[in-house]
C-alpha cells in the first residue's frame, strides 16, 4: 500500500493544554481509516491540522511526500484534501446546488472580467459546474432538493450534501468527522453504504471521526485511537478491540 | 416564466423611453432643480450599488465607503482644476479616479480581512474618518487638498469637445447641463447596475456569498478568503471612486464636509431600507433616500400656507420623518422594501421551522 499522508510527531498547545502529543500516523492510499477516542482526546483537532486550520506547534505533515506545513485551508483543499464538519458547516442560505457549486470554485478560474463579459470560456466553465454539480447531488441521493435552501434540508440530507460539497473540489482524500452524529440507524446504515461507496466507486480514500464504535468498526480497515491528545493505538478493528490501553480509556483506568 | 423574448425586449424599449424622458418631465412638472436631484439621486444608485457590493454581498459591514467617494472625487478634483493648474480630459481622468480608489480599498482591506462584524465596522469607520481628517489637513506644509476651503472651478464634464456644463442644442432640443449630466450619469449607473449583476450570478458572487454565510467554511470549500475579500472591497471602491469622480465634474467644488459619517450612514441606510443583496431593492432605496429629504423641503412652505407660520422646522421634521420611516420598516419590513429572495428567507424564521419539521418527519419514515 502506498502511503498518501504522513504525520509525524505532531503536538498543538492550546496555552497551557496539549491537545495532541506527539502522534505520528500514516494515511495509506485506498483505505478507509478510523479515528476514535473519548470526547476531547484531540480527533478534531487532528482533523483541522491535517486541513490546514491549524498550524501544528511542532511536527510535520506530509502529503506525497511534500510537506504541507504552513499551508493555509484553500492550498491545502487544491492539493486534494476535502472534508466536513462535525457541526455541519454548510451556507445556509444558499441552495443545496449553490453549495456544491461552490465546492467547483477551487477547480475553476472565471474571475470578474469572465463574469462581467460572460465570454464563451466562462459559460462553458457555468455551464460544467451546474453539470458536476447536479451529478454530484444525485450521487449522494438528494438530487430532488437541489433547489431547496440547505437550512431547509433535514438533517440526514444535510450530511449528505455536506460530503456531495467536499466532493465537488475532485479530492484525493476526504476527512468526515463525526458523519452519523444524531442519525436514527437507518440513516446510518444509508451513510455507511455511502462511505464505503466513496472509497469503491470514486477511489477516494477516507478518515472518519466517529462515536458509534460499531459502525466504526463494520467500515474500517484501520483505526487509531486518540486519547488526551496521544495516539494509543492503532490496527485493525480486531486489534485495536483487544488493546488494553483502548479498553482502559474508555471503560475507565482500573478495567484493563 | 414563459415571457416571450419580443415581450420582454418592448418592455426593456418601453423602460428605456421612460428613462430618456423622465428629466423633460421633471423639469416640466416640477423645474430644473429637480433635474439636479435626480443627477445626484444617480450618483447614490451608483454608490449604493458600490457599497452593496461588500456588505450585500460578502457580507463585510463597511462603515467608512464615503472614504472611496471622496478619493475618486478629489482625483478628480486634482486632475482638472486649476488647483495644480492640471487640466486632464475627462476620459481619462474618471478611469484614473476609479483605478486609485479600488486601490485605496485594497489598501483599507487588507488590514481588516481577520476583522468580523461589529469589529470591522468599528475600523473602517475609523479609516472613513481618516481620509477626510487627511483630506482638511493636505494643506500644510504643502497645500495638496486645499484644506477645509476645498477646491474650487473643477472643469465640468466635456465629452467629445462638449462642455456638459453649458446649455446645447442637439437636433433642435435645448438641453440645459443637468439634462446632459443625467444622461451621462444614467448611462453609467446602467454599467454598474449591469456589471453588479453579472457579478453576482457567477464564480466570484457565489464566493463571496459563501464568504458571508460561514468564512471557515469556504475557507476549507478552497475559496482564497483574503483575495475573495480584497476583491470585495475593491470592486466596491471603485463603484465609490467613479461615483466621486462624477460628482466633482458636476458639482464643480468639493470640500471634505461632504464625506463625513453621516454620508456613509446614509448609503447603508439606502441598502438596508430598500433590500440588501437585491439590485432593484438597492436602487429603490437609493432613490427613495435621495427624493424623500428634498420633497420634504416643502412642508415648510405647506405649514405656513395652512397655518400661517411655520411650527417644525423642515429640516426638524426630515430627520423626525426619516427616523420613523426607518423604524416602520425594520418593523414591518426587516428584510427590506425589496428583498432579495434569500435575506427574506434568512429573516422569516415561521417557514423554515414548519418545512425542517416536515423534513424531519418524512426523514424518519424513509
Amino acid at each position: 500500500m502506498t502511503e498518501l499522508i504522513r504525520l509525524e510527531q505532531i503536538s498543538k498547545n492550546f496555552g497551557g493544554i496539549h491537545a495532541l502529543k506527539n502522534v505520528s500516523l500514516q494515511v495509506h492510499q485506498g483505505e478507509i481509516l478510523g479515528l476514535i477516542g473519548p470526547n476531547g482526546a484531540g480527533k478534531t483537532t487532528l482533523f483541522n491540522i491535517l486541513t490546514g486550520l491549524y498550524t501544528p506547534s511542532s511536527g510535520n505533515i506530509e502529503f506525497k511526500c511534500c510537506s504541507m506545513l504552513g499551508m493555509k485551508p484553500h492550498q491545502v483543499l487544491k492539493l486534494g484534501i476535502a472534508r466536513t464538519f462535525q457541526n455541519i458547516r454548510l451556507f445556509a442560505n444558499m441552495t443545496a446546488l449553490e453549495n456544491v457549486m461552490v465546492g467547483r470554485h477551487a477547480r475553476t478560474h472565471a474571475g470578474v472580467i469572465g463574469a462581467v463579459l460572460r465570454n464563451a470560456a466562462t459559460r462553458a466553465e457555468e455551464a460544467a459546474i451546474g453539470a458536476r454539480a447536479h451529478q454530484l447531488l444525485e450521487w449522494a441521493g438528494i438530487a430532488g432538493h437541489g433547489h431547496l435552501l440547505a437550512k431547509h434540508l433535514s438533517y440526514g440530507d444535510q450530511r449528505r450534501l455536506e460530503i456531495a460539497r467536499a466532493l465537488a473540489t475532485d479530492p484525493q482524500v476526504l476527512a468526515l468527522d463525526e458523519p452519523a452524529a444524531g442519525m436514527n440507524p437507518v440513516e446510518r446504515d444509508t451513510l455507511r453504504q455511502l462511505i464505503c461507496r466513496l472509497r469503491d466507486q470514486l477511489g477516494l480514500t477516507v478518515l472518519v471521526i466517529e462515536h458509534d464504535v460499531k459502525l466504526i468498526m463494520s467500515l474500517c480497515e484501520r483505526i487509531a485511537v486518540l486519547d488526551f491528545g496521544e495516539l494509543i493505538a492503532q490496527g485493525t478493528p480486531d486489534e485495536v478491540r483487544s488493546d488494553k490501553r483502548v479498553i482502559a480509556a474508555y471503560l475507565g483506568g482500573g478495567a484493563g | 416564466m414563459s415571457r416571450s423574448k419580443r415581450q420582454v425586449w418592448l418592455t426593456f424599449i418601453a423602460l428605456g423611453a421612460m428613462l430618456a424622458l423622465l428629466p423633460f418631465v421633471v423639469d416640466f412638472g416640477l423645474g430644473r432643480y429637480w433635474v439636479r436631484i435626480m443627477d445626484l439621486a444617480l450618483l447614490y444608485v451608483m454608490l449604493a450599488l458600490g457599497l452593496n457590493i461588500v456588505v450585500g454581498y460578502a457580507g463585510l459591514l463597511d462603515l467608512g465607503y464615503i472614504a472611496f467617494y471622496a478619493v475618486g472625487a478629489y482625483c478628480y478634483a486634482l486632475l482638472s482644476s486649476p488647483q495644480f493648474g492640471l487640466h486632464l480630459p475627462f476620459w481619462a481622468v474618471l478611469p484614473i479616479g476609479a483605478a486609485v480608489a479600488g486601490l485605496f480599498g485594497i489598501l483599507l482591506g487588507a488590514p481588516t480581512l481577520r476583522l468580523r462584524g461589529d469589529y470591522l465596522a468599528i475600523v473602517t469607520l475609523g479609516f472613513g474618518e481618516i481620509i477626510r481628517i487627511f483630506l482638511n489637513n493636505l494643506n500644510a506644509p504643502v497645500n495638496i487638498t486645499n484644506g477645509p476651503q476645498g477646491i474650487n472651478q473643477i472643469d465640468p464634464v466635456s465629452l467629445l469637445g462638449m462642455s456638459l456644463g453649458k446649455t446645447h442644442q442637439l437636433f433642435g432640443i435645448t438641453l440645459s447641463a443637468p439634462h446632459q449630466y443625467y444622461y451621462l450619469f444614467l448611462l453609467l449607473t446602467l454599467l454598474v447596475v449591469f456589471v453588479s449583476m453579472r457579478l453576482q450570478d457567477s464564480r466570484i458572487g457565489r464566493a463571496w456569498a459563501a464568504i458571508r454565510e460561514d468564512e471557515v467554511a469556504a475557507e476549507a470549500m478552497g475559496i482564497n478568503v483574503r483575495n475573495i475579500k480584497l476583491l470585495a472591497f475593491a470592486m466596491g471602491a471603485t463603484f465609490g471612486g467613479l461615483a466621486g469622480g462624477l460628482f466633482a465634474g458636476f458639482q464643480g467644488f468639493i470640500s471634505p464636509e461632504s464625506f463625513n459619517l453621516m454620508e456613509s450612514i446614509m448609503i447603508l441606510c439606502m441598502i438596508v431600507l430598500g433590500g440588501m443583496g437585491n439590485i432593484p431593492g438597492v436602487i429603490l432605496g437609493a432613490l427613495l433616500l435621495t427624493i424623500l429629504p428634498e420633497a420634504l423641503r416643502y412642508t415648510g412652505d405647506l405649514q405656513r400656507a395652512w397655518l400661517g407660520h411655520v411650527v417644525v422646522d423642515p429640516s426638524d421634521l426630515r430627520m423626525l420623518l426619516f427616523g420613523m420611516a426607518l423604524i416602520l420598516v425594520m418593523l414591518f419590513r426587516p428584510a427590506g422594501l425589496l428583498p432579495s429572495r434569500q435575506r427574506k428567507r434568512e429573516l422569516v424564521a415561521e417557514g423554515d421551522v414548519a418545512v425542517q419539521e416536515q423534513a424531519n418527519v418524512y426523514d424518519t419514515r424513509r
